[in-house]
């Protein structure tokens, strides 16, 4: 058993920072990697080696396996940390690792196909006795298969990429005379995604929640579950906020959706970290949908709640050591609740909102927890995801963590772009949240409702913004700027004042 | 010194005066006056005290607010554009954008890539029409006409990169 002295991170933004900075908390050199529109990202300036790979499409630069795997070589990496996205689910670059004797920090290639595919790992779910929601198992063949695999299971139904994640490739089907076009987009979408246009079809379960279960598992046959998170909360299948536990999983749906996930990952020798993610109905019935074989991005919840670093097991499992906990050590401690805070629009079709970040003022105090990738002065690239941060709240409770968060919102100022800070404050205020009853539907239909203003607040807000304008315009005193300097006196009472600090 | 800012579509006048005491400011706002404390703790952000409560507030960047560029202060969490001309041109804009007749550009609202053109020059759109595709970040916005008319210009073709405010076609 030799510890990694060196892990190459194949990934950027917040979770390339992430996982660096658990690498250096275990002693452990990084290599980071980057596309030409990355130079100046923060997981490059954190690293301790950084190798350019290309252009900036991912195509080009994060999704090169094979020069990813050279330079791991060429540096003497012990390791290659995936993240989530880019290369973390394909299993053709986790054997190419394993051939080359450089580890994956993530299930074997074999595990990851067996589960990785949607259909497949819905083959499994049946091998391992877990409900799941009806359809079919295998890539519908034709638009035809598709036409009776719904009447068969009735509408609404959903199709979905077998390779998909994060709701790419992804269509619910409300009526028959809907599904050809929804099929061929779906296709197309898979195809442009994740360079397969294998899709499949499912029961369109009415008004759910999107629950997930944690697991983690050994090489040495140990396997346990974390606990859920909650992640109801979502606009166009993206997830907007997670929150761990659940506000309506008690003890006993915990402990059979946990039994139920560390069956499947047992059933195809699963190791390392990885998610089951299950639909919940009102009745409380689950139903499996698909196995991340990877680290989410909303580890974190879970990461507070039980008081564990996801990544240092992960690395610790990858080194070969046993899990240093069992599952009757694991004990679930207060409320973490992450928002997903990104480059976009909310009063523009949640447009992305590329550019540079000017002003950066980021939160801080009890509870709470900023996982970023930012710094003032930086351009938020155009080619990728537009996550910028995730903020997330720890407190005793669920309605502790609401209020730590709004008042780091509070804290957060982020200028020169577009960003969902404000849309989150509306989430955490809206009593449908706040009193638990969200369903994955909760954001479409809050969305749908005009936004409640305090006019009051507003006006206010508005007079001080405008006397500040004033005093930034006049502190400004440049010469291309219309607003003539004022008289000498302004300017030398100004300076007397110290106002220009 | 005397200002005019407009905020969020709101004209405002303000006049700032210095007192004696530090930091101190006597603001005459529309003509209400009201007591402001200021300091600016770096470039571009300003710490207020307005009759007994603490701001924060924010200016987005550095370039100049004048001339028809447009800024922003945030403040609690807020957005609040403005610009700040002499009163003579700001009144003048205002009158030439009152009307609704002419060409209106359709104007790219982020930067990105150009994937598809859906209306040709010429062709007849209604309000509200998709006209060009723009895709950043993976996600492909569609941006419309903003009245009925026709397409009398295509200013960008597929695969072309636009900055924020690029003009993409114009509709008379």
């Amino acid at each position: 058993l030799t510890p990694f002295r060196k892990i190459l991170i194949a990934n950027r933004g917040e979770i390339a920072l992430r996982i660096e900075r658990a690498c250096r908390e275990l002693g452990v050199a990084t290599v980071a990697i980057y596309s030409e529109a990355d130079r100046a990202a923060l997981h490059v300036l954190e690293a301790d080696e950084a190798f350019l790979l290309g252009p900036a499409p991912a195509t080009e630069s994060y999704l090169r396996g094979e020069l990813i795997l050279d330079i791991a070589r060429r540096t003497g990496a012990d390791a290659i940390h995936p993240g989530y996205g880019f290369l973390s689910e394909n299993a053709d670059f986790a054997e190419a690792c394993e051939v080359a004797g450089i580890k994956f920090i993530g299930p074997t290639a074999s595990a990851m196909r067996a589960l990785g595919s949607k259909t497949k790992a819905r083959q499994a779910a049946d091998a391992a006795a877990m409900p799941r929601t009806p359809g079919s198992t295998r890539a519908l063949a034709s638009l035809a298969e598709a036409y009776s695999v719904a009447d068969e299971i009735r509408y609404p139904v959903m199709l979905k990429a077998a390779a998909g994640g994060g709701g790419k490739g992804m269509r619910a089907v409300a009526r028959r005379e809907d599904l050809k076009a929804a099929f061929e987009a779906a296709q197309s979408e898979a195809l442009r995604s994740f360079g397969s246009d294998e899709v499949y079809l499912e029961k369109l379960i009415e008004r759910p929640r999107h629950i997930e279960i944690q697991v983690l598992a050994d090489e040495h046959g140990n396997c346990i579950y974390l606990g859920e998170r909650e992640c109801s909360v979502q606009r166009r299948h993206q997830k907007v906020i997670e929150e761990a536990p659940s506000p309506v999983v008690g003890s006993d749906l915990r402990r059979r959706m946990g039994e139920a996930a560390v069956r499947l990952a047992r059933s195809q020798g699963y190791t390392n970290a990885g998610t089951v993610e299950f639909l919940v109905d009102a009745e409380q019935n689950f139903y499996f949908l698909e196995m991340n074989t990877r680290l989410q991005v909303e580890h974190p919840v879970t990461e507070l709640v039980t008081g564990l670093d996801l990544v240092h097991l992960q690395i610790r499992i990858a080194q070969g050591e046993p899990l240093p906990i069992s599952q009757q050590e694991i004990e679930l401690r207060g409320h973490a609740i992450e928002c997903r805070v990104y480059a976009e629009d909310p009063d523009n079709g949640f447009f992305p909102s590329p550019g540079r970040i000017t002003r950066l003022l980021q939160p801080g105090g009890p509870g709470i927890r900023e996982d970023s990738g930012i710094y003032e002065g930086w351009v938020v690239p155009m080619d990728y995801d537009p996550m910028l941060s995730k903020l997330i709240a720890y407190a005793p409770t669920r309605e502790l963590a609401i209020a730590r968060l709004l008042r780091a919102l509070d804290e957060y100022v982020i200028g020169g772009i577009r960003t969902n800070l404000g849309f989150f404050r509306r989430i955490l205020s809206d009593e449908g949240f706040r009193s638990g009853r969200i369903d994955t539907g909760y954001l479409d239909h809050l969305l749908a409702e005009p936004a409640r203003r305090d006019a009051d607040a507003e006006t206010s807000d508005q007079t001080v913004a405008a006397i500040a304008a004033a005093l930034f315009e006049a502190l400004r005193a440049t010469p291309a700027s219309p607003v003539q300097p004022p008289a000498g006196a302004w300017k030398s009472a100004a300076r007397r004042e110290g106002l220009r600090g | 010194m005397k200002l005019e800012v407009e905020i969020q579509g709101r004209l405002r006048a303000i006049e700032l005066e210095p007192t004696t005491s530090p930091g101190q400011y006597r603001v005459t706002l529309d003509g209400e006056v009201i007591e402001v404390e200021a300091r600016l703790l770096r470039p571009g952000v300003l710490s207020l005290v307005v009759a007994g409560r603490s701001y924060r507030a924010v200016r987005e960047d550095d370039a100049p607010a004048g001339n028809g560029g447009e800024v922003a202060v945030l403040v609690a969490g807020g957005r609040f554009p403005y610009r700040v001309e002499d009163s003579r041109s700001l009144k003048a804009r205002r009158a030439r954008s009152g009307g609704h007749d002419g060409p209106k550009a359709i104007k790219a609202s982020m930067p990105g890539r150009v994937v598809r053109i859906l209306a040709s020059q010429g062709e007849e759109v209604e309000a509200h029409q998709g006209v060009v595709v723009i895709e950043a970040m993976k996600m492909q916005n569609e941006l419309k006409s903003p009245k009925a008319g026709t397409v009398v210009e295509i200013r960008v073709a597929p695969g072309d990169t636009v900055s924020a405010g690029d003009v993409l076609a114009v509709i008379d």
